[in-house]
């Protein structure tokens, strides 16, 4: 294979890189302020979450207009998780703009940053007023950039800083949590590991710190076996922690989640080196302050046309339990190429979409953002969720797609027997292994036989119903469809 | 993956997060934190919030709303 010359370049990339930080550790340090104080906000885990980022924005420039050297970091997952910014066009917009206005400082991705897929992310951090940075990233020849393993800040009164970023993988597939299709393309390396090799970095810098995206357990494994750090600021495990915990010297720190509170680490550094250090929270329900600004960029972004917009439209209203159930658990058996889907009825939130289907029609439907999980069943372990569903209300609870069945009770709606069939209404193969896809919710709260625990398919059933609606199937499909049966039948009106 | 919740080892699929393995675990725990009267926490005692993610092997622990831990 003929390799060009940019081929040979990102190739080497890794190495280069590497190179850069051998030749940063063997510079010389020069000497550092004797008292230096050093103020680094920091917040993760936003998923979206915007409306105190005015307070954010006051409380930071409070700071900064003490004339010290303040820093704001963000250790990851600022998208996923409210549908109003999700959903904005182009995506990642509100996001960009109010990181932009905030004056980030250093952002390590967390496996949220890449749902908006590597297109947008890359458009995104072109536009960013800030870097990114993560050690454990390593990107492929598709265009999307080599992320810096770690940046170097130098403060005003001449102390400098070495920050590395870290993201997690799945112990299974070796991936950020997050769709595989999602990161095609790049290559994550093992981030403790990874993070061993910065430790060079201790000798040209007078402070060391890990911005990470990797979970709290973790961070405190990267506290143990790295003593050289002075602080971990960290995210993805959604932990409050307050204060901030020393393990092995180092200071670990996590800001919980979904803005409600920003972190404060502050460092005193003193003849070049680190000799205090101390995190808190600061909660943000509890601050009166906000700027007006930021206040009316906020104000902006939650009146997010988008979900003004119709995506499907339909010859006629798509009215009921059954024909709803029926489109959910067509779109989630579509989007993620299963053999089967089932939907609960209670997650079932409209009993009737208009003939025009608008994103926010969506999201009213399915409101509660539940991940679809694929699990490998046999016959007999669908008949037992099947079973485990009508055993909670004597009635059909689950509607379906990829089979239909028929739950036959006695007298005293004592179940008999279940019949499965396939949709050409043959029965369904007793030997076959069936990929099944259910709501996180069905997955960890009804009872059933499953020797595969199942994996997240990281993406949500609302997700799966939009990408669906947008593939404009024949919506025609959805009147008077039924599934799931009884016998004797149910209460009329129920379902 | 396995989580322990309060001990108890709770297989549960991978990706899951703290609300799945909270009803896995118990029902009525679940209900309890859900409506504030406790909360979850890790080993060190800080909580963690319903959303959190999770990676296999990490310890749960659901106890009263308002405990504060030892020494702190």
């Amino acid at each position: 294979m003929k390799r060009t010359k940019r081929s040979l370049i990102v190739s080497f990339l890794p190495l280069l890189l590497l190179a850069g930080l051998a030749c940063s550790s063997c510079a010389s340090l020069p000497p550092a302020p004797a008292d230096a104080r050093i103020v680094i906000f920091h917040f993760n885990d936003v998923h979206g979450k915007i409306d105190n980022f005015a307070k954010v924005a006051a409380i930071v420039e409070r700071e900064r207009r003490q004339g010290g050297d303040v820093y704001l970091f963000c250790a990851g997952d600022n998208f996923t998780g409210n549908p109003i910014i999700d959903q904005y066009e182009p995506p990642g917009e509100p996001m960009l703009e109010l990181l932009n206005r905030l004056g980030v400082d250093l952002l390590s991705p967390g496996n949220h940053e890449f749902d908006i897929g590597l297109d947008n992310l890359r458009r995104f951090a072109a536009r960013t007023s800030f870097p990114f940075v993560s050690a454990n990233i390593q990107a492929g020849a598709d265009g999307f950039p080599q992320l810096k393993p770690y940046v170097e800040l130098k403060t005003k009164s001449g102390v400098r800083i070495a920050v590395f970023g870290l993201i997690q993988i799945e112990a299974g597939n070796g991936l950020p949590s997050t769709h595989p299709d999602k990161v095609k393309g790049l290559r994550f390396s093992e981030p403790l590991q990874q993070a061993l090799e910065m430790k060079a970095l201790r000798s040209g810098n007078h402070v060391l710190l890990g911005l990470t995206h990797l979970g709290f357990d973790v961070d405190q494994k990267l506290a143990e076996r790295m003593p050289e750090l002075d602080a971990i600021i960290g995210g993805h495990s959604h932990t409050r922690v307050d204060p901030a915990e020393i393990i092995n010297g180092v200071l670990v720190a996590q800001a919980g989640s979904d803005n409600r509170y920003l972190g404060r680490v502050e460092l005193r550094v003193r003849n070049g080196s680190v000799a205090e250090k101390k995190g808190e929270l600061i909660e943000l329900k509890a601050q009166r302050e906000e700027d007006p600004e930021v206040k009316a960029m906020i104000a902006r972004f939650n009146q997010n046309p988008a979900f003004a917009r119709v995506i499907a439209e339909a010859p006629f209203a798509i009215e009921g339990k059954d024909a709803l159930g029926s489109l959910m658990t067509d779109a989630i058996r579509w989007a993620h190429g299963l053999d089967v889907a089932f939907q609960n009825q209670g997650g079932i939130r409209l009993n009737r979409l208009s003939e025009k289907i608008t994103l926010k029609d969506i999201f009213t439907l399915d409101p509660f953002g539940n991940q679809v999980i694929e699990i490998v069943m046999s016959a007999e372990e669908i008949r037992s969720l099947v079973r485990d569903s009508f055993a909670k209300g004597d009635e059909i609870d689950l509607q379906v797609s990829g089979l239909s069945y028929l739950v036959r009770t006695d007298e005293q709606r004592r179940i008999q027997e279940i019949l499965l069939r396939r949709p050409d209404g043959s029965p369904l193969p007793e030997e076959g292994k069936y990929k099944v896809g259910v709501s996180s919710y069905v997955a960890s709260s009804y009872s059933f036989a499953h020797k595969d625990p199942g994996r997240a398919l990281a993406s949500t059933t609302a997700d799966a119903l939009i990408r669906f609606l947008e593939s404009r199937p024949d919506l025609s499909l959805y009147r008077g469809i039924q599934r799931a049966f009884q016998d004797p039948p149910g209460r009329p009106g129920r379902y | 993956m396995n989580i322990k919740v309060n001990g108890r080892e709770v297989e549960i699929f991978s990706g899951a997060r703290v609300a799945d393995v909270l009803r896995k675990y118990s029902r009525i725990s679940w209900k309890q934190v859900q409506n504030g009267s406790k909360t979850v926490c890790d080993g060190l005692g800080h909580e963690i919030a319903h959303d959190g993610e999770l990676n296999g092997g990490e310890a749960l622990f659901v106890r009263m709303a308002g405990k504060r831990r030892a020494g702190k």
